[in-house]
């Protein structure tokens, strides 16, 4: 099964990744209407790739997204302005907590 | 130590077999839960191996794509790199197929980046400069590791997900459901000999009385 990537980012991260080879770019202009644009995305494609800062504001609907089934999965990319500092690392917390010590530095 | 019981148990023989059946199958379902989590955990850890640094090696490539976007851009203009960005042709071909760890479907990407030349990217050269190119190629191995990053964390969710309530019900299987039976169990043995004392003690007597009823009579 073939399989079709899109990206979902502001407009200058879009152009980056279309010239990488990414055809199906969706420049993000204001973040209302992401909401809406990843909803719909998220039934076309199987992999998204966005923003940390659209992740951020929509939070709730990725966890949803990703939560239901293995597809589509929505990787969060730093943006040009370099990544969020964040206090801590999603992934790094789910570790912790499913193991129960630090393992990954 | 006030015991846990399940409540409104008759103490009859048939209850007892009953629950001594159920406690059979939790104790087995205990030990194949018990080993469903440690297999789970095992991947894991394997997992875990792959996913140290990955996210480094995407921040660090994407800030170097990012900076030849910025000097395509300052050279040629926004418009311009925008429209040699609409020419390149599509360059990623991603196959997900789907691998169960004990019953856990996670994803498995066989992506396929193809290495291009400057000539097969699809846009002019008359009109872009050379930073343009720069700036697709490690777009193009960014992409790569994005996949691979997102396969990874993925994978770690999901599994952590089953792996949480495996766990859970591996601990209230052994803390709670398991000793709950053992004590009902051990409440109606007792209950049972009781009856079957009391039971004794009323043949004794019986027999007694009888016994005097013959020596009076």
């Amino acid at each position: 099964m073939s399989s079709k990537i899109a990206v979902m980012a502001d407009p200058d991260t879009v152009t980056g990744f279309m010239l990488g080879g990414i055809k199906e770019g969706f420049p993000v202009k204001n973040m209302e209407e992401a909401g809406e644009t990843l909803k719909k995305l998220a039934k076309e494609y199987s992999i998204i790739i966005t923003t940390e800062k659209i992740g951020d504001n929509f939070r709730e609907t990725i966890d949803k997204i990703s939560s239901e089934s293995a597809l589509p999965m929505i990787i969060e990319i730093p943006d040009k302005k370099g990544s969020i500092d964040r206090e801590s690392d999603p992934i790094r917390d789910l570790i912790k907590r499913v193991i129960g010590v630090e393992m990954v530095e | 130590m006030a015991q846990e019981m399940i409540e409104g148990i008759n103490p009859t023989r048939m209850e007892l077999l009953k629950l001594k059946q159920r406690e059979k199958l939790a104790v087995k379902g205990h030990s194949l839960l018990k080993e469903k989590r440690n297999a789970l955990i095992m991947e894991f850890f394997n997992i875990l191996e792959r996913v140290k640094g990955s996210r480094e090696n995407v921040n660090l490539k994407l800030e170097e794509a990012y900076q030849d976007l910025t000097a395509a851009q300052v050279s040629m203009g926004d418009l311009a790199v925008r429209k040699a960005a609409m020419s390149v042709t599509e360059s990623v071909n991603v196959d997900i197929d789907a691998r169960s760890v004990m019953g856990v479907v996670v994803p498995v990407i066989d992506s396929e980046t193809k290495k291009r030349t400057i000539t097969e990217r699809g846009y002019g050269f008359m009109d872009t400069s050379v930073k343009v190119d720069e700036a697709a190629k490690k777009f193009e191995e960014s992409i790569q590791l994005i996949i691979e990053l997102g396969e990874i964390e993925k994978t770690i969710m999901l599994l952590a997900g089953e792996i949480e309530s495996t766990k859970r019900r591996v601990n209230a299987l052994e803390h709670i459901i398991i000793p709950r039976i053992e004590n009902t169990v051990k409440y109606i043995e007792m209950r049972l000999e009781e009856m079957e004392r009391e039971n004794f003690v009323r043949l004794k007597m019986i027999k007694k009385t009888i016994e005097t009823e013959e020596v009076n009579g």
